[in-house]
């Protein structure tokens, strides 16, 4: 993987690639002072004064008042956090994942029988993974995806999901529940492939299984 | 009416597949291979010791079911390596002489492993004992069902039956609280009934309905035999009530599923439990704990409520087990998860 390939050719430009949402307002209220907490703050600062004092308007004033007086917002922090208020927690950014990290994890996966990777053979496509995630670290988030075996009686399509969710389970924080599944109409034996790769009991034992498990490393070596 | 955490232990390096409860303890199986036994009887004041961690190099793989012995104090273990295992334990006659030198004697049990029953092809994922203790039940991803019979010490183990007609891996198995009658849920969407027909046992009824895996099964305790009901929890996200209507002139049994109960889950239910008094709870992928009440609705018919939820009973993980606990007369709600945590809760009608 020396060389850079474009995992995702639909996409002519380089800055037409999706990436991992940004959050906006982060460089404006970054300004001259630079870090995370300062930045938490000043949303925190903005959101409860709903932006009609002139003061905190003035993003200069801001990051003075934040500058004389941070030991007591730290103290105010702590019990942000035992109140457990959802909106006010200032725990820093939360790990967001989307679809194209999703790709990124599981593109670079090899073919358990070709020397190509699953992105490269199309068997995995960013169009065909969903994310569902409401951004709460405390809530449950849902990763669908949906394979494309090569061949329609491809007896490997269940060893291939399993080396996603592998991978997805091992890179992923635990609060996402991966649903994988076969494209509509790509495989003969569709349900009965979707039905044992989501089925944690089955997928736990295979993965206790030295033979399997070895033939699943193999496949995410190619992995970053 | 409500649940309320009690205590959380986390007991478990891994999955938590299962937990049992008797006589005040709570018996816990992991991925993580060790079975823990915690003394719960003052749970409900949230107060619960260690006792014990059983030999985790007897199992090669998983521990995914445990069950305590009826009127004995026997535990056995079924594991994803094939085999079950049988635990016992010393009388606890010598901690009450010892209870001088101090509380610390209360905190220590041993058990030791006392047999090792194989069989199986692949992995044991349900084991359950019937109510007198006479018969040990057994199923596995080779689609079997084995039912074995035991002796009083509970040391020797024979196959009395191997029940073959599921077409995909059983999931679990139950006997009823009072008679000798075993349901079996399976991959297959079925849950199969089994009795004894003069000394041969066989499949009673078979129960279509559920459009998914059927994780787990549950009788509903109390009747004397009057009337027999199961609830069972699927990966169709839904809980359903059967009744046992009659025998047919082939000695096969007749059942309806009378109730699907009100729609709480949104992933797969792994298990449902029916408590003494009536109520059944349910958890699953999605980590809610259900309570569910049955209410009368004027003449003979009855409609089930969901009473009481628990949203994300093990934070984002999933719950794989809930029993109902009797603790000198506190009911309570025991449920484990892929955190490897068992939680408890107090139940307050």
């Amino acid at each position: 993987m020396s060389e850079f390939i474009n995992e995702n050719p639909d996409v002519i430009e380089i800055d037409d690639l999706p990436s991992r949402k940004e959050d906006v307002s982060r460089d404006i209220l970054l300004g001259s002072v630079g870090n995370e907490m300062t930045l938490q703050r000043k949303k925190l600062l903005l959101s409860i004064d709903d932006s009609k004092s002139k003061v905190l308007q003035n993003l200069e004033l801001l990051d003075k008042l934040l500058l004389i007086n941070p030991p007591e917002l730290t103290s105010d922090e702590e019990s942000i956090e035992e109140s457990d208020d959802e909106e006010l927690n200032a725990e820093g950014p939360t790990d967001v994942v989307d679809a194209q990290e999703i790709y990124d994890l599981t593109a670079h996966i090899s073919d358990p029988e070709h020397p190509l990777s699953l992105g490269q053979l199309s068997i995995v496509n960013l169009s065909d993974i969903e994310v569902h995630d409401c951004g709460d670290p405390k809530k449950m988030a849902e990763v669908v995806i949906r394979i494309t075996p090569t061949i329609t009686h491809c007896s490997l399509a269940t060893l291939i999901g399993l080396g996603i969710r592998v991978r997805l389970e091992r890179s992923l924080p635990p609060r996402y529940r991966i649903t994988i599944l076969l494209k509509e109409g790509t495989h003969n034996s569709e349900n009965q492939v979707n039905k044992q790769l989501n089925d944690k009991e089955r997928v736990a034992a295979a993965c206790e299984n030295e033979q399997l498990l070895g033939v699943v490393s193999k496949m995410l070596l190619t992995c970053l | 009416m409500g649940i309320k955490l009690a205590k959380s232990l986390k007991l478990q390096n891994d999955k938590l597949w299962s937990l049992d409860y008797s006589h005040g303890l709570l018996a816990t199986g992991s991925t993580d291979r060790k079975i823990k036994i915690i003394n719960v009887t003052n749970a409900p004041r949230g107060q619960v010791s260690l006792m014990d961690v059983l030999d985790d190099t007897v199992h090669k793989k998983a521990i995914r079911c445990v069950a305590w012995r009826p009127h004995s104090n026997l535990l056995a273990a079924g594991s994803f390596d094939s085999t079950v295992s049988i635990w016992t334990r010393e009388d606890d006659l010598e901690e009450e002489e010892d209870d001088d030198e101090g509380e610390g004697t209360t905190n220590s049990l041993e058990m030791d492993l006392l047999a090792i029953i194989e069989g199986h092809e692949n992995e044991v994922k349900g084991i359950a004992w019937s109510h007198d203790g006479a018969l040990l039940s057994s199923c596995s991803r080779d689609k079997s069902v084995w039912i074995w019979e035991t002796d009083q010490d509970g040391e020797e183990y024979e196959c009395i039956s191997v029940l073959q007609e599921h077409s995909q891996d059983v999931k679990h198995v139950v006997w009823h609280p009072e008679l000798p009658l075993l349901a079996s849920s399976s991959y297959d969407d079925t849950i199969r009934l089994w009795k004894d027909y003069d000394d041969d046992w066989e499949c009673a009824a078979v129960l279509n309905g559920h459009e998914g895996t059927v994780w787990c099964s549950d009788f509903e305790k109390g009747k004397n035999g009057e009337s027999i009901r199961l609830c069972s929890g699927s990966d169709d996200s839904t809980v359903r009530v059967w009744r046992y209507i009659d025998d047919d002139e082939d000695g096969q049994q007749e059942w309806i599923c009378e109730a699907i109960l009100p729609k709480v889950h949104d992933r797969q239910i792994y298990s449902v439990s029916w408590s003494t008094n009536g109520l059944i709870a349910s958890t699953g992928s999605d980590g809610t704990l259900a309570v569910y009440k049955e209410v009368s609705n004027g003449d003979d018919e009855h409609d089930w409520e969901v009473i009481a939820k628990q949203e994300l009973c093990h934070g984002v993980y999933e719950a794989n087990i809930v029993k109902w606990i009797d603790i000198n007369g506190n009911m309570m709600l025991a449920t484990g998860g892929d955190d490897g945590c068992v939680n408890l809760w107090n139940w307050t009608d």
